[in-house]
């Protein structure tokens, strides 16, 4: 079964029932458990508190038999001195492993994020080098998020600028969305795994399987923007455009695939999309009502 | 910093970059200084925002607790508006943050504290058919005597401590720390229930909450409820209890000044009655709420000097943090500035937030007989008295107190439209889990910010010191701390992640 499976790998569009169906017998089909390291930059945990909600797997099977996380900043017993210890013997040991980065990097005021009392973009750069794989995890980690909105003062950069500035060639996956889907970076995992390589990428480095279709897309409203049936106000029925949708600029699978479980997603819960896995997260404007005297005169346009 | 000092850097299993330094003589604590050491500045880079998207970006401040930012933002602009949610909209703003807060007491005692205190390796004899607890045990095992350079992570390596010795009580609580993921996704589920997704719920707007509650939503939320209620009412109480009876000392290690603050939280559908009253307790005396007493202080923290010295809420537009050759010159200087966070102060007292400080307050305001009655009942239990709950598990003892207190009435959807004032300005005050949080929002004469302040639950515990070098609430409470082993500092780390630090927070 598995041989079937990891043949088909070189297919893109692998389903998480067909990646999980090829686990039978991991040291048969080749395949060993990752080591991972997780750093947390300019961040708010976020991602990781949104991983720990994965489904398709259980956090002990991640932990002990699909992946080994070396470090992980909210999950690892090690503390203080050990952090660093860890860190510098993983890059020294020449042993493969996975880099995740959550959160952005202040390559503007490195002081503004420390971590054993070197900027964390040292950090960054001596792991990112050394690992096999990065994989940026959630906006801020992918084009800079909220660290790099308009008025912040630290120069936040994204894995992808940052390993480019640097250098560092290590072939990245970039996972958008606030927070990161946890589906998304399990897929992207266990896809590593068992075919070694990366899941099919387009242009700006996102699996091409969550982030092909923009939210408009998929929306369950989009028949009402078919029929040019709008909301005007919050718990009317009908396309949430006039109301500051920014599903039509905003790719993602999360209308299709729903967040925590399927259990809901943000158009289903009546507020319009805020365009959170988009690259220009966050717009200085997002929910609105049609009427808003300050977007007619375009003052949002005109941010000093 | 003199004499022998010991310097944990980072803190793990906090939310955060977080560093703290000690100065030890004869084995005991004489001086501590705490780092926040993330600085991103979310809080003026508002300022031309337009005032709503303050509710989904504060958010981001905080991955761990967002609901309590989009609640505190909500109610800072209702306040500018002149409304409230009509009944419905409090009740299911209420079912979101109740829901929230659990995941994150859960999070705070499984995730980011029992490692101090429960020992992961007491799974190598076990004998049971646990299947969760049988492939842990595998798994160490297998580990353990592999010859990676890492074995057992992320469980291994950790300090030396005088973990928990009973074996059944380690048992249970490495099954239920395995247990817990599912619990908290289950109560992120009836988060997303009302909110859309979680973490960073979108549904919290002013004037309520978006999404129409339906028959069946609230028959899931209600499924779910009662799910996850038998493990906070069962496993989470028994595993504090067990910590709390092997752990008597920490009833008196970790005190700190004393002095607790809380805000209104959780109120009826008329948004008022709060079920936790808000109020400061000072050397023991309950005081009511004074929000103008509020300011904050930058002698200790990396940013230009202020004139003036300590600052009101919105009483400047903009913080100039140092260069990195600043940085660098603070950092060499033994009285130099070391934190990005601020030092707040209440009359210009240090204060503490967090579940004792919510719990203790409202026990002295005696609006709440039925959450008295709990306290009552839950001292006799352990032995402990109120004055004991501004110590180290006191607090974990309140977070599950809290829990019980908590319980809604799903009823229907609310949701009120206003447009965004102009020239106005308003406060937004709520509990979050670690304690109180407030928002003060200025709107300019176009209907966007002008000024933008959040007063954290982190910072007041985790500031460094002010102009008068007082010590910051925390720092406090690790002076006086006896190190037994300076290479394996768990006292000192164990008292510091008990206040649930979040570092992305305190600083934003």
């Amino acid at each position: 079964m598995y041989q079937v499976v990891i043949g088909a790998c070189a297919a893109p569009l692998l389903s998480f029932d067909e990646l999980l169906a090829a686990d039978a017998n991991p040291a048969g089909a080749g395949w060993s458990r990752p080591d991972l390291v997780w750093l947390q930059g300019a961040s708010c945990s976020g991602c990781s508190t949104s991983f720990l909600n994965i489904e398709q797997i259980t956090i002990l099977d991640f932990l002990t038999y699909f992946t080994r996380l070396l470090y992980h900043p909210n999950l690892s017993s090690a503390t203080g001195d050990q952090v660093p210890q860890i860190l510098n013997k993983l890059a020294a040991s020449g042993k493969p492993y996975i880099l995740v980065m959550e959160g952005a990097i202040p390559a503007g005021m490195p002081h503004a994020c420390m971590m054993a009392g070197r900027p964390i973009g040292e950090w960054v750069r001596l792991l990112a080098a050394k690992a096999s794989r990065c994989i940026a995890a959630g906006t801020c980690a992918v084009s800079g998020g909220v660290a790099k909105m308009t008025g912040t003062l630290t120069g936040a950069v994204s894995l992808d600028e940052f390993l480019k500035q640097r250098s560092i060639k290590t072939p990245s996956v970039n996972l958008p969305a606030c927070p990161m889907h946890p589906g998304h970076l399990v897929y992207t995992l266990l896809h590593f795994i068992k075919s070694k390589g990366l899941p099919e990428l387009d242009d700006a480095r996102r699996p091409r399987r969550f982030f092909t279709h923009s939210v408009h897309e998929r929306c369950p409203r989009y028949a009402a923007f078919q029929a040019r049936d709008f909301a005007l106000r919050i718990g009317e029925e009908g396309c949430l455009m006039e109301l500051g949708c920014q599903g039509p600029v905003t790719y993602n699978d999360c209308v299709a695939i729903g967040y925590n479980g399927n259990t809901n997603n943000c158009v289903r819960a009546g507020h319009p999309c805020i365009g959170c896995a988009g690259e220009l997260f966050p717009r200085p404007l997002l929910y609105h009502t049609h009427v808003d005297p300050g977007i007619a005169a375009g003052i949002m346009l005109k941010r000093t | 910093m003199t004499g022998t000092g010991i310097t944990v850097d980072p803190l793990t299993r906090v939310e955060g970059h977080l560093k703290f330094e000690t100065s030890i003589e004869n084995g005991v604590v004489v001086s501590a200084r705490t780092s926040g050491m993330l600085f991103r500045g979310i809080e003026k880079a508002l300022i031309g925002y337009d005032p709503r998207t303050a509710l989904q970006l504060t958010q981001r401040v905080c991955g761990v607790c967002p609901y309590a930012h989009a609640e505190a933002a909500a109610l800072a602009l209702e306040d500018a508006m002149g409304i409230r949610p009509n009944a419905n909209g409090q009740l299911l703003r209420n079912l979101i943050v109740g829901a929230y807060q659990i995941q994150d007491c859960l999070f705070h005692f499984y995730h980011l504290s029992a490692l101090d205190f429960i020992d992961v390796t007491a799974v190598l004899d076990y004998r049971g058919a646990d299947p969760g607890l049988a492939a842990m045990r595998d798994w160490v095992r297998s580990e353990t005597r592999s010859e990676r350079i890492f074995p057992a992570a992320p469980f291994l390596p950790r300090y030396q401590a005088d973990f928990l010795q009973d074996k059944d009580c380690n048992l249970s609580a490495v099954r239920n720390y395995l247990e817990s993921f599912t619990v908290m996704a289950s109560l992120h589920k009836m988060v997303t229930l009302f909110g859309g997704k979680s973490p960073h719920p979108v549904a919290i707007e002013a004037g309520g909450v978006t999404t129409r509650p339906t028959i069946d939503n609230l028959a899931h939320y209600r499924t779910l409820l009662h799910q996850v209620e038998k493990f906070v009412f069962s496993c989470y109480r028994e595993d504090i209890l067990a910590v709390c009876r092997a752990f008597p000392g920490y009833f008196k290690e970790g005190r700190g000044y004393g002095n607790l603050l809380s805000f209104p939280y959780f109120p009826d559908a008329a948004g008022e009655n709060h079920f936790f009253a808000g109020g400061a307790t000072i050397e023991g005396i309950h005081t009511p709420l004074d929000l103008n007493a509020i300011t904050e202080d930058h002698t200790y923290s990396f940013y230009q000097n202020m004139p003036g010295g300590a600052i009101k809420p919105l009483g400047q537009n903009r913080l100039e943090p140092l260069d990195w050759e600043q940085f660098q010159q603070e950092e060499q200087r033994a009285d130099g500035k070391y934190s990005w966070s601020r030092a707040p102060r209440y009359g210009g007292k240090v204060m503490e937030t967090g579940a004792a400080a919510r719990v203790v307050n409202t026990y002295h305001s005696g609006r709440n007989p039925a959450l008295n009655q709990l306290v009552d009942q839950l001292n006799r239990d352990i032995g402990i008295s109120l004055q004991d709950y501004n110590s180290v598990l006191g607090r974990h003892l309140s977070r599950y107190i809290k829990e019980q207190v908590e319980q809604v009435e799903p009823e229907v959807l609310g949701f009120r439209e206003m447009e965004v004032p102009r020239n106005a300005r308003g406060i937004g005050i709520t509990e979050a889990s670690r304690g109180a949080l407030g928002h003060w929002v200025e709107i300019d004469a176009h209907g966007l910010i002008k000024n933008y302040e959040m007063v954290m639950p982190t910072t007041w515990n985790m500031g460094p010191r002010d102009a008068t070098g007082q010590p910051g609430a925390v720092e406090k409470m690790l002076i006086g701390t006896r190190i037994s082993d300076p290479d394996n500092p768990m006292q000192l780390a164990r008292i510091v992640r008990s206040v649930d630090p979040c570092i992305a927070c305190s600083v934003h």
